[in-house]
């Protein structure tokens, strides 16, 4: 083999890109330093790193329990826990939620695998939006970011349940299995538990982290550009406030164990907007749409997405006129 | 992106965590309770990165140069445009690494504080409990606000207090002492403000330790009320290792 490897010519690669952009870097930081030398440059740079940093440790737990369930737990588990009528199958999948510490990232991989041994799909898709909002991580730190609003936390755990039900139940009577296109999985198996632990929390990791920074940067930049009392003027109006942070939550594709820190920082809202952003964030976003739609096809991501938008924006309405009265 | 890459990559990030949180960087961003749960991700980074490269140097140059088996399609290129999706998005997460080995950002200060409209949040308890005793009263900058905007300034009444917060600069040619509190990061930092009476002009940013004592005028029961404060004596600091409050 590494016969193969001297004869091949020598081309450079990612590895010595990355050498070259640091070294790059290092010597050009005086200059990037006076760049941000603006107040508004320095005050968006700070927010963005404020919120990477806060939501690095709960997405490391993440990835670190969710490789260990993938390492840990047999294959047949899940298969032998659900129900075989597929109707009840949708509520107990739903609230198997709980056990997958995992953002949402890493929901959209199980979920595959889950549908690739068998489950049924439409439990498997009310699985895939129930993880991401009613996990104990996510649910800690909804707790922790609400200071004094305990009920926050309930509310995120009803309305999201129960929207995830709902499409559960609606794939059941409306859904088309040609519209699903599993892909194949197997490469995170590793020569033993341990290394499948590894490989899982790796990957899951790399893959969910470029997309904590694309939701960081974004809320950096409205944080920053958008004018206090526009969004002060939006908050006023109570619906047109819970569209717009359902809009939000879509555009700023912020991982769901971080979101909770997100939405508080939202003080003028209503607490049903702020709701509404953390019930749609973990179940449709631009992130999840493009993961969404590269795992199970376009013509899935298509109808999904925009059925489960408007269904967990009512779901949000009616928990909180409920909940927040 | 390529395993060697990978390993690298998080190594990086991992490094960045455990640079800020241990030192006294990291409450520039998160609260101090932030601490320990950064150092043990960041060390949890490094780990896998390090057993990721352990991986490639066991297995040669040419393991390395494998990209991660393609179980997602969205990792090619099939068309869709989603040039973002998959592992490649991992590249991004050299903009934080970046950013804080290069940029290392300061705390929030008073560009953020003046975009702040509004003088902190109404306490829950309307009832300020009475203060401490001592002569000047240590204080913080969101507790003054608090007791003379929501509790009409009963509890200051005659007290001599002293508080730490930075300068920002206002329309009337004046300043505003000043200091940002966090609920979880600095994206949530809420601007508490006081207006210090007949003092000298000072550029934006300044530290200052301020003793004084409240008087009536700020106006009360409203979030953009800006309570006033009589200054004894003024004081330039050193920023405080935890800028927020």
């Amino acid at each position: 083999m590494s016969q193969d490897v001297a004869r091949k010519p020598y081309r450079p690669g990612a590895l010595e890109a990355l050498s070259v952009l640091l070294v790059l870097l290092i010597i050009g930081q005086r200059w990037i330093v006076g760049i941000f030398d603006d107040p508004a440059l320095q005050t968006g740079a700070t927010i963005f790193v404020s919120i990477i940093v806060q939501a690095l440790p709960f997405l490391v737990m993440g990835v670190v329990l969710s490789g260990a369930i993938a390492a840990f737990v047999p294959e047949s588990f899940w298969k032998k826990a659900l129900p075989k009528n597929p109707a009840l199958a949708v509520p107990v999948a739903s609230c198997a939620g709980i056990a997958l510490p995992g953002c949402e990232c890493a929901s959209v991989p199980v979920t595959n695998g889950l549908i690739a041994r068998g489950v049924t799909p439409a439990a498997a898709l009310a699985f895939l939006l129930s993880a991401p909002a009613i996990n104990p991580v996510v649910l800690a730190s909804t707790f922790v970011a609400f200071p004094g609003e305990p009920m926050m936390m309930v509310a995120r755990f009803v309305a999201s349940l129960a929207t995830a039900m709902v499409m559960g139940w609606l794939w059941l009577r409306f859904g088309k299995s040609e519209w699903l296109r599993v892909g194949p999985r197997g490469h995170l198996i590793g020569s033993n538990s341990w290394h499948t632990f590894r490989l899982t929390a790796t990957h899951d990791f790399l893959h969910a982290g470029g997309f904590l920074v694309i939701g960081g940067l974004t809320a950096a930049i409205l944080n920053v550009v958008v004018p206090q009392d526009w969004m002060d003027s939006l908050a006023a109006q109570p619906l047109l406030a819970i569209l717009a942070m359902a809009l939000l939550a879509v555009i700023l594709s912020i991982c769901s164990e971080a979101d909770a820190f997100v939405a508080s920082s939202f003080t003028q809202f209503s607490l049903t907007a702020k709701l509404t952003f953390l019930v749609v964030g973990p179940m449709v976003d631009i992130k999840l749409i493009s993961l969404q739609a590269g795992t199970f096809g376009r013509g899935f991501a298509t109808r999904f997405a925009p059925t489960t938008f408007v269904l967990a924006i009512v779901m949000s309405i009616l928990v909180g006129w409920w909940l927040f009265r | 992106m390529r395993r060697d890459v990978q390993a690298i990559v998080l190594i990086l990030v991992g490094g960045a965590v455990l640079r800020i949180s241990l030192g006294d960087a990291y409450l520039n961003y998160v609260k101090d309770n932030m601490r320990i749960w950064l150092i043990l991700s960041g060390a949890a980074l490094v780990l896998l990165g390090v057993l990721a490269l352990i991986d490639v140097l066991r297995k040669g140059r040419a393991a390395g140069a494998e990209e991660t088996p393609h179980d997602e399609p969205h990792e090619h290129d099939d068309g869709h445009g989603h040039g973002h999706g998959g592992p490649r998005s991992a590249w991004l997460l050299l903009l934080p690494v970046l950013a804080i080995f290069l940029i290392a950002p300061p705390p929030l200060g008073a560009y953020a504080a003046a975009r702040d409209a509004t003088n902190g949040v109404q306490p829950r308890e309307a009832k300020a409990p009475p203060l401490p005793e001592g002569d000047p009263v240590p204080l913080s900058v969101s507790g003054y606000v608090g007791r003379a905007v929501w509790d009409d300034g009963f509890t200051l009444d005659g007290r001599t207090v002293q508080m730490t917060g930075f300068v920002t600069p206002n329309e009337d040619g004046s300043w505003w002492l000043t200091r940002l509190a966090i609920s979880c990061c600095a994206a949530d930092a809420l601007a508490y403000k006081i207006q210090p009476l007949e003092v000298e002009d000072l550029p934006a940013n300044t530290w200052v330790t301020v003793t004084g004592h409240w008087v009536p005028g700020g106006g009360t029961k409203s979030d953009t009320a800006i309570p006033l404060l009589v200054v004894d004596s003024l004081e330039q600091v050193a920023q405080p290792a935890n800028p927020y409050e």
